[in-house]
């Protein structure tokens, strides 16, 4: 039983990868920019959990300055991700124009409110 | 005596108490007399003669005059009315029970000396003022115990008493060595009157009583319950002296000698001039008038008065506080004067220092809560007069700039939010170049 | 778009059909606005109410200090003496909407006083809603819905209530910004556009800013999401359109110092975020079955159930451990009085003594939402057919409105959009079968028959839609991308092509029958106008400051409050404290400018308890309460001469349940007889001597001899006594507002004897038996 689960999960990471592969690098960016943003939160939660959550709205506009741009690149990734048929008469660079349009209002938010 | 120190006073009456008393001319005041009959101002001219040296204009009137008055056209005529006499039924011209209290509620200082068959008239307006005499008009005070000790063996209703309130403001700094000789009516207080205090009290061993007829019932009034001087301070500051006896007023109980029964020493004199000079002094408002002025707050380090005070704010708080000496407003040297920041209840409550020049100051700081508070300053002690000050000041809270800002503790989220930023540019560049 | 493909005539005609619903809606615009002028016509340009009196105040302000000295404005005049710190604790949406505009008037030398720019701020937001339900109900059902639901929106009684020139509440703006927030999510969905997004999560910013009903807002989305997941409607634009709503608008909100950091501790919120957890996992679950095999994905599946179902299970218990920590479970009062309608009438008694708190009666639905009460589910049914996302969440939200609405009459505002927008949609689903009906019986007729619209001409559009061929409005169903993804939905154009052919035919009417129908319903249409413009002029068009009665001998003006007021202001000094029960304190510090010790922002209960127990205890006591709060002038209102029934001593026994819930000392029951709440001769001694009634029927007996009380139709109890602690210092001419001051403490204390001897009459007695023995003037 436990032998085929590990199997099992050793041929879902192959596919995984393999499939992941298959993506273009663009959207692989995108990920990693992700990943990165994601991470920096994580950091900050466990820095929060340690000194405390004093000035909370500096932690609060650190972490959630972190999470919304990491949701905004997951919409950019879905609006340009070719693959997705929702968006086809979507061009990209309209898409690119709001990511960037969202994030400067983010950024904006997030500046007034860190201090 | 804790109840003597509550003169529960209002705020606002600090205006009235200006127009009872004027320091402008303090040497022409002027006094009505009112006399059952003018003998009487030869028999206690001593007493006279010292409020006439004291600079006092006395206007002996009978108390049945048709053409006495107290005011006219609007305007008081006297500064303070003497009653001595105790057996007019009603008084002459517009004099009647309301305009002596009238006079009293604005601010002016009456002294009553009831007798014996005191009449109705003065009785009111004793009880009106916080005194009851003892109903039986044939009453006396009568002491088997502490009576004078006189040539005829009497009834023992000349009593030497030296009961005396533990004052030096309402009666002198220097010590009445000698009792003082009482023979009257006396009279009782209501404990819960915070307004009137007992200046001579009867002897544990008196009571009230008509001495001429067999005591059948308990009397009324007995002990040290019973009040043979009393004085009233009321809210706006006038003051009242009701003594049970007029004749511890005249001349012959000033003079005579007088040994307390059972006393070994014989005084040559009676304690009554001293007692009831300076008793007069302290109704007269000649000592323990306190006037308070020049109220001044700021924050530390600056000298203009904010209109609002923000919460942990520095400020400064000074008064001058002067009292009047008969002749002067000298300053009032005490170490027990507070100011309470008050906002429902004392947040701050400090003893002001003084410079012993009549100036009070002290520093504190604002507390961390906001709202209307007010700078109180309440000093009420014995006989002295009320000082009831409030000034109101806001407190508000922080202003949205003024909190603190680049806390250390926050410099992860701050790097955190900027490197998204610079995170943002670099994907951008990145994006647009990978395309 | 469908313009393209089909002919020019075609587009001709779609050009025309825009310009028409443009000037259409322009006329919606101005309908808005001018049915809500009655109370201007019929009264004056004034501020009505209580709430708009301190709105205006801070506008007032506002314009005078600017925006940071409002921001940090601590008012001293009100909650004496605690203050309010008014920059932090008011929703700042319609002071600044209002004061903007003010400031853009002025700066076009156009000069209004701030007052005039107040009391129009609600008519010309009430026409932006209604401008706002059209695209909100277009994007739901087309442009023919669309113009219908403005229609309606624009002379709703319900909005009509809120929303009189005059009326400067939260609310006028509030709806507004709720309307537009539900269009842009609704865009957002349809489109999967980024920008929407964005644009969604500012407006919803202004909604936080203008009404603590964002949390509607905040919790009817979450909502919609979870059932799109739910129902297998997920798609990635339901991502973008809820995403970056949650990011982005928490943080706006805390902005906004109100909310503050509410947005992210309070349990109102923890709903959007637990959805917001959620679609990111299920956003993730549709990736990763995007990219594997359906083998590996199975696989998958069964790895991360059994790994993530223990992690769910730990996270979930955690949450709920830290909820129910908290004493109220984290919900605010007013939350939990929704949800649990019973609540506030146990535990919190100044919600519950609010009016607008209570929960509504039937007649209040008809009056205030009207034929739209028996339209709406027709239109839930146009509606499911085809249920896409944008009329799920209508349906969605009409069905949590009607709830709401159950709960607090207040909320019957909420509910006016979505009925509002389903009738559009069901007038305009059923003139669309009626017409189609008629024209298919009527083959020589051509489709520009706008004639037979009766009330409006958003039929005229309807009818222009309709006329357009049968492939065009499968364009049209393809421009409003339903849930599905593309693939699915070519499948889905490609059916019900031949479908809806046939079923269109099937779905024709008796020709008498569809032109009856049509005429019934241009009936109802009359008799919601009707009712709706009587409900402008005569229902809500009242001030509520300046009253007015008819009777036989014509018409009466009770302009009591201001006389009030402005005696106030001239007779007593500045730092002056009044009491009055807090209904008034807004008028008072506004129209008066005097200190209050209460007002209508009922934040600190023990104060206005404070208050209630000065105004139910004996004369004495309340002298010392009001004293300790250093307040000169008790004012009360009171409607027994004039019949004005919402005067303080209907109000008294919520004074009472308040200052008892804080102060023990008072009971309710010793304020009833048996029960009941009376004052007249059977009244209880406690209610007799209570300070309210003494204020408010003092010398009262002197008015008609008999002290007949009209408003509780009856002679009141104790008609002749005097006041020892206060005095009367003002009472306006019909009596409704009573001005009493307290009086200075005495400035002698009498002594115990009798009072006057002499005198035959009197009647106090001394019960000291030596008195009696030895006195001798007996």
């Amino acid at each position: 039983m436990v032998k085929s689960t590990s199997k099992e999960a050793h041929a879902l990471f192959h596919s995984l990868r393999s499939a992941y592969a298959a993506t273009p690098t663009n959207l692989k960016i995108i990920d990693l920019y992700v990943v990165f943003s994601v991470f920096t939160a994580l950091i900050q939660v466990v820095y929060m959990a340690i000194v405390g959550s004093f000035p909370f709205n500096s932690f609060l506009s650190g972490v959630l300055s972190c999470i919304g741009t990491a949701v905004l690149a997951v919409c950019l990734r879905i609006q340009v991700n070719k693959e997705n048929k929702e968006f086809k008469d979507l061009p990209p660079e309209r898409a690119f124009a709001d990511f960037v349009l969202c994030n400067l209002v983010l950024h904006l938010v997030i500046m007034n409110f860190l201090g | 005596m804790s109840k003597l120190l509550i003169f529960l006073t209002l705020i606002p009456l600090l205006p009235i108490l200006t127009t009872s008393f004027s320091p402008e001319n303090p040497s022409s005041r002027r006094v009505l007399v009112l006399l059952d009959d003018l003998a009487l101002k030869s028999s206690h001219s001593v007493f006279f003669n010292s409020l006439q040296s004291r600079g006092f204009d006395l206007d002996f009137k009978l108390a049945d005059d048709p053409k006495i008055g107290l005011h006219r056209y609007g305007q008081y005529l006297y500064d303070a009315l003497i009653l001595f006499c105790p057996t007019t039924e009603r008084f002459g011209g517009s004099i009647d029970l309301a305009a002596i209290l009238d006079f009293v509620d604005s601010g002016h200082d009456l002294i009553i000396a009831a007798d014996s068959n005191a009449s109705d008239l003065i009785r009111e307006i004793a009880t009106e003022s916080g005194v009851d005499f003892d109903e039986d008009p044939a009453a006396l005070v009568i002491d088997h115990i502490s009576y004078a000790v006189s040539n005829t063996e009497g009834d023992h209703t000349l009593i030497a008493s030296d009961e005396y309130i533990k004052s030096d403001v309402i009666l002198g700094s220097k010590k009445i060595e000698a009792p003082v000789l009482f023979q009257g009516i006396g009279h009782s207080l209501n404990p819960s009157n915070s307004l009137v205090l007992k200046v001579l009290s009867a002897s544990p061993s008196a009571y009230s009583s008509n001495p001429k007829s067999k005591l059948s019932n308990p009397p009324s009034l007995t002990g040290s319950a019973i009040s043979l001087v009393s004085i009233v301070q009321a809210r706006n500051n006038a003051r009242i002296l009701i003594s049970g006896s007029l004749s511890m007023f005249s001349n012959r109980f000033f003079r005579s000698e007088v040994q307390k029964a059972g006393s070994p020493t014989k005084h040559e004199k009676s304690g009554n001039e001293q007692f009831l000079t300076e008793l007069s002094k302290w109704v007269f408002h000649e000592r323990g008038h306190l006037k308070a002025m020049n109220v001044r707050h700021h924050k530390a380090g600056e000298a203009d008065e904010p209109t609002i005070y923000r919460v942990n704010d520095d400020l400064e708080y000074s008064v001058e506080i002067y009292e009047w000496s008969g002749t002067s407003w000298e300053p009032y040297v005490a170490d027990d004067v507070q100011v309470q920041f008050y906002m429902m209840s004392p947040y701050v409550l400090k003893n002001l220092s003084t410079d012993k020049k009549g100036s009070y100051f002290t520093a504190f700081k604002v507390p961390d809560v906001y709202g209307v508070f007010q700078f109180k300053v309440e000093y009420r002690r014995l006989g002295y007069t009320s000082l009831s000050l409030s000034k109101q000041i806001p407190v508000r809270p922080f202003k949205h700039n003024e909190y603190e800002r680049f806390i250390p503790a926050a410099y992860p989220y701050y790097g955190a939010a900027f490197s998204m930023m610079t995170g943002f540019f670099i994907f951008t560049a990145v994006h647009l170049y990978s395309k | 778009m469908a313009a393209s493909e089909t002919s020019n005539g075609t587009a001709l005609r779609y050009a025309f059909g825009n310009v028409l619903s443009f000037f259409i809606l322009l006329l919606i615009g101005v309908l808005a606005f001018s049915i809500r002028l009655f109370s201007v016509i019929k009264y004056e340009s004034v501020i009505h109410e209580f709430d708009p009196y301190f709105n205006y105040r801070v506008t007032q302000y506002l314009t005078k200090n600017g925006i940071y000295d409002f921001w940090n404005w601590f008012d001293d005049r009100t909650w004496y003496p605690l203050g309010r710190v008014i920059g932090g604790t008011v929703y700042p949406g319609l002071t600044l909407t209002a004061g903007t505009l003010y400031w853009i008037l002025n700066s076009l030398n156009i000069p209004l006083s701030v007052e005039t720019v107040c009391v129009f701020t609600a008519p010309i937001f009430s026409a932006f809603a209604s401008w706002a339900t059209y695209l909100l109900t277009k994007e739901v059902k087309g442009a023919g819905a669309g113009l219908t639901a403005a229609v309606l929106l624009a002379m709703v009684p319900s909005y009509i209530s809120r929303s009189v020139a005059g009326s400067y509440d939260n609310e006028a703006v509030a709806i507004f910004a709720l309307i537009f927030t539900f269009f842009l999510y609704i865009k957002t969905l349809n489109t999967g556009s980024l920008f929407y997004a964005t644009l969604n999560a500012i407006a919803y910013f202004y909604m936080v800013c203008s009404w603590g009903g964002y949390t509607f807002i905040i919790n009817l989305i979450p909502m919609h999401v979870l059932l799109c997941i739910v129902t297998g409607r997920y798609s990635s634009r339901l991502y973008i359109a809820y995403a970056p709503l949650v990011v982005l608008g928490t943080l706006l909100a805390s902005l906004v110092p109100v909310v503050g950091f509410n947005a992210v501790l309070t349990s109102e919120h923890f709903g959007s975020f637990l959805v917001f957890i959620i679609i990111h996992v299920v956003a993730l679950v549709y990736y990763i079955k995007g990219i594997l095999s359906p083998k590996m994905f199975k696989v998958a599946v069964t790895l991360v159930l059994s790994i993530g179902l223990v992690v769910c299970c730990a996270v979930i218990a955690v949450l709920v451990a830290l909820v129910a920590s908290s004493p109220t479970k984290g919900w605010s009062g007013r939350s939990l009085s929704l949800l649990d309608p019973t609540y506030a009438s146990k535990y919190i008694p100044i919600i519950a003594s609010v009016s607008e708190h209570q929960p509504p009666t039937w007649p209040s639905y008809f009056m205030d939402i009207n034929v739209l009460a028996f339209l709406v589910p027709a239109g839930i049914i146009a509606c499911f057919s085809p249920l896409s996302d944008a009329s799920s969440f209508v349906v969605l939200y009409i069905v949590t409105s009607v709830y709401f609405s159950g709960v607090m009459v207040r909320l019957m505002l909420v509910l006016a959009p979505a009925a509002c927008i389903m009738s559009g949609i069901a007038l305009s689903a059923s003139f669309d079968v009626f017409t189609r009906s008629i024209k298919f019986q009527l083959p020589g007729v051509k489709g520009n028959s706008q004639v037979d619209a009766g009330d409006t001409s958003s039929e005229g559009v309807v009818a222009q839609n309709e006329v357009a061929k049968t492939d065009k409005n499968e364009e049209a169903l393809k421009e409003r991308p339903s849930k599905k993804n593309r693939k699915k939905e070519k499948e889905h154009v490609e059916k019900p092509f031949v479908k809806a052919q046939i079923k269109k035919r099937l779905l024709v009417l008796p020709f008498e029958a569809s032109i009856i129908a049509i005429l019934l319903l241009i009936l109802l249409g009359a008799f919601y106008v009707v009712h709706s413009v009587w409900a402008a002029a005569e229902a809500y068009s009242a001030p509520s400051i300046v009253l007015t009665s008819y009777s036989h001998d014509g018409l009466h003006v009770f302009d009591d409050f201001r006389e009030a007021y402005s005696w106030l202001s001239h007779n007593t000094e500045v730092d002056d404290k009044v009491a009055s029960w807090w209904d008034y304190g807004y008028q008072t510090t506004a129209m008066a400018n005097r200190t209050v010790i209460v007002d209508n922002n009922t934040w600190n209960n023990t104060h206005i308890a404070t208050v209630g127990t000065a105004m139910s205890s004996p004369e004495k006591a309340a002298w010392e309460i009001f004293d300790s709060l250093d307040v000169k002038y008790v004012l009360v209102v009171f409607g027994g001469l004039v019949g004005y029934p919402s005067d303080d001593i209907n109000k008294f026994l919520w004074m009472v349940r308040i200052g008892g819930g804080v102060f023990p000392h008072i009971k309710e029951p010793d304020y009833l007889r048996d029960g009941q709440y009376r004052i007249d001769s059977q009244a209880t001694p406690t209610m007799l001597n209570c300070l309210m009634y003494k204020l408010s029927y003092y010398r009262f007996v002197e008015t008609d001899g008999k002290a007949f009380d009209r408003v509780r139709r009856t002679e009141i109890g104790k008609k002749h006594f005097k006041l020892t602690h206060f005095e009367e210092v003002f009472t306006t001419h019909h009596w409704m507002v009573r001005i009493y001051k307290l009086k200075p403490q005495k400035n002698r204390i009498r002594g115990k004897a009798k009072k006057s001897r002499s005198k035959a009459s009197s009647t106090t007695s001394t019960k000291r038996s030596e008195t009696q023995r030895k006195n001798p003037w007996h």
